[in-house]
């Protein structure tokens, strides 16, 4: 009986909703951010790789593992090796928590919200780690430039986070969906809008995409930190960078939009509640992509200075707005 | 870490994805300040002046013309302009008049092309992307005149090689309709998108002193304030009848250099109008003897980037026996050095972008000894031989220093 429940929960690590069902998932986000930006942009985006191009970012992945991988004369050969490595398992590890097919992820305890941010800063962590290892000059200035990013974004990500802990009094993700399922009947969302705008807006810097790119700024440093990467390092971190965006859409959906909940036959939960998933993600996805294309990248000292003057103060009213609600009782 | 480690050098180019041509320049920088820059011309010598004087009159013309893909008929009429105040002839009014249709729809698609490319700079690539999908049009109606999109061949010596019909006059008249349209929606967006102005606006100042000293030209120098057009201040082709206004802003930053291209872009549509609505009826070129007596002549028109200037001195040949060509890049060069210091290293592309450079056009390989101002000039193979030999005795130690560093 023991070796059986041991089994299925490694099944559930591995296959679903573990490792490959959030890899196949994560490119197949990636394919719907690149075919949607393409067509606000007036262009066709991947079109022959399966049908409609949907098999495009694999196909880049295997084509990266397959390159050439150089280290660097210049650069610190085990960090250089280990980062992109770590920085796909930190990923995958954090979305071991997200809620895929039920109402509690893969894992779940009690403060994981907590972990879940401190993971989520790891990221941050990684990518400096990686522009630092490298050795390049580039490299440098990106990492320079992670680095501020990062005091800028990660505290109003986590106001916004904690808002929606507030509440629901409760800093376990698996509370906070039951809450807007059984008690409160409501996403969230109704009454954090704010938190959720300040959440996307945290989440474009947070996934390195425009107009908070500046790490990577293909125009002004070549690429930023990860200049040196190439082959399977490099294939690795876009795999990572994927991952992630699985993981921001789906805390997104798990804080703000209710869970995986929704409407379904009884006895076959986990089918419908990974269909509402994929559909939540597709739209917290749908206004990521929408939110890239509108915008010039912003300056660096532009972006703390924005993130600190608007965001933050933003993110505390949101709070004092659900402690009043909490007051009056309405949630 | 000390004061003294944070200050490091970073090379862009010759390679670099900001810029689209091989040029080098080295910027110190302080963090994200840029505190110096220093540049290095010359990746891209060709050789054409050398080669100008082995090709005919005839020839020439397209050589001229490949001397820059984007400004391709203003360096074509250029020279044929000033090859025609040589042999003393005068192209007949309708050949002018095609001409100059064909400088101001080069300059709409120049200025358009240059929009994108500046969006891209500053990251925004959807604006990149449906500016160069409108930019098609303008390329369209060239092609549709001319038979070919980049190098368009349309000016010869002595006037125009091909009439414009009036059916065709209708298409171009259309084609402006929606180029206007399209551009007015840009205009929109440049000055009302927050992210553009908190990236343009303030960004890259060249003063009016800087500007004057420097010697800026084109929209660089329009957007410091300078009120220079040589499409007004010397009038040739058919400039002295078109009326137009010459864009002057004063805000001496990326976005008055933003706005002065775009309010160009305006001019150019309505004179495109008055031109095919003013077409002289009559033959569109004259006849040009192949020799030209001794003489020399400088000729000079307003390019989408600012004053081209051509030198041709004859010898009684059917070959010129000096051509000298300085295009704006050149000119505008020095100025945004000076725009570049003092701001951050993520402005750095859109500031270089500013001036619209383009470094194939500006590098004839005039080397000048520091020390001892002694000038030479160096032909494409003299140069090939020196880098391969300069190698084969440095390379070792080049390579190295640049893995220390």
């Amino acid at each position: 009986m023991e070796t059986i429940e041991l089994l299925i929960l490694l099944l559930k690590f591995i296959v679903f909703p573990g490792a490959i069902f959030c890899i196949a998932y994560g490119f197949f986000l990636e394919w719907f951010d690149r075919k949607l930006y393409a067509k606000f942009q007036n262009r066709i985006g991947p079109l022959l790789t399966g049908p409609k191009g949907l098999l495009q970012p694999f196909a880049d992945f295997v084509k990266l593992l397959a390159k050439e991988d150089i280290t660097p004369v210049g650069a610190d050969k085990l960090g250089f090796t280990l980062t992109p490595l770590l920085t796909v398992a930190v990923s995958l590890f954090t979305l071991l928590f997200i809620p895929i097919h039920s109402l509690t992820g893969v894992l779940s305890l009690p403060g994981d919200v907590l972990l879940v941010l401190f993971i989520s800063t790891v990221f941050g962590l990684l990518i400096m780690f990686a522009g630092y290892f490298s050795g390049n000059r580039f490299s440098m200035v990106g990492t320079e430039r992670t680095g501020l990013q990062f005091v800028g974004y990660e505290i109003p990500f986590a106001l916004s986070v904690i808002s929606v802990a507030a509440a629901a009094r409760s800093l376990e993700i698996t509370n906070i969906v039951n809450y807007q399922v059984n008690i409160l009947g409501l996403p969230l969302i109704v009454f954090t809008p704010i938190a959720f705008a300040i959440y996307l807006i945290s989440a474009l810097a947070k996934l390195e995409k425009i107009p908070f790119d500046i790490p990577e700024a293909e125009t002004e440093i070549v690429g930023g930190w990860q200049v040196e990467y190439s082959g399977k390092k490099l294939a690795f971190f876009r795999l990572a960078t994927d991952l992630k965006m699985v993981f921001v859409s789906g805390l997104a959906a798990a804080l703000f939009l209710g869970g995986p909940y929704g409407p379904s036959i009884p006895g076959l939960e986990p089918i419908f509640y990974t269909i509402w998933f994929i559909i939540k993600t597709l739209i917290v996805m749908f206004i990521l992509s929408n939110l890239r294309s509108l915008f010039a990248r912003y300056r660096i000292d532009q972006v703390v200075h924005g993130f600190w003057k608007y965001m933050v103060p933003l993110a505390v009213l949101q709070i004092l707005i659900v402690e009043g609600l909490i007051f009056m009782g309405v949630i | 870490m000390s004061v003294e480690k944070r200050i490091f050098k970073i090379p862009v180019g010759p390679q670099h994805p900001a810029l689209k041509e091989f040029e080098h320049f080295v910027f110190t920088v302080d963090g994200e300040r840029v505190i110096d820059v220093g540049f290095r011309i010359g990746y891209t010598h060709r050789g054409i002046e050398k080669l100008a004087e082995s090709k005919t009159y005839i020839q020439n013309l397209y050589l001229c013309e490949r001397i820059c893909g984007i400004c391709s008929a203003a360096h074509q009429g250029c020279y044929a302009q000033t090859v025609e105040e040589l042999a003393d002839i005068t192209a007949p009014p309708r050949g002018t008049y095609i001409r100059t249709l064909i400088w101001e729809l080069e300059r709409i698609h120049s200025h358009l092309l240059w929009l994108g490319v500046a969006a891209h700079e500053i990251g925004f690539d959807t604006l990149f992307m449906l500016v160069w999908r409108d930019r098609e049009v303008v390329m369209d109606l060239l092609e549709m005149i001319s038979g070919n999109r980049v190098n368009y061949a349309m000016s010869t010596i002595g006037g125009v090689r091909r009439d414009i019909s009036d059916e065709l006059k209708h298409k171009i008249l259309k084609g402006l309709d929606i180029l206007e349209e399209r551009t007015k929606y840009y205009k929109e967006v440049c000055m009302k998108e927050q992210t553009i102005l908190a990236r343009a606006a303030n960004v890259g100042i060249l003063t009016r002193e800087q500007a004057l000293k420097l010697n800026a030209v084109g929209p660089t120098a329009r957007a410091s304030g300078v009120d220079v057009d040589l499409r007004r201040d010397d009038p040739y082709g058919a400039y002295d009848e078109v009326p137009f206004n010459v864009i002057v802003y004063d805000t001496c930053d990326v976005l008055a250099r933003v706005l002065v291209r775009v309010d160009e872009t305006f001019e150019c549509i309505n004179m495109c109008r008055w031109l095919l609505e003013n077409l002289p009826e009559g033959d569109i070129r004259t006849k040009f003897a192949r020799k030209i007596a001794e003489n020399e002549v400088v000729g000079r028109v307003e390019a989408p980037r600012g004053e081209l200037f051509y030198y041709i001195k004859s010898n009684g040949t059917d070959k010129p026996e000096r051509l000298k060509v300085r295009t704006p890049t050149l000119a505008n060069i020095l100025p945004v050095c000076e725009m570049l210091k003092g701001g951050y290293i993520a402005d750095i592309p859109i500031v270089l972008a500013g001036i619209d450079p383009c470094f194939a056009c500006m590098d004839r390989a005039l080397f000048i000894d520091e020390n001892s101002e002694k000038k030479w000039v160096w032909s494409r193979e003299q140069l090939r031989i020196y880098s391969i030999k300069w190698y084969k005795e440095h390379g070792n130690e080049v390579v190295r220093e640049r893995w220390k560093q």
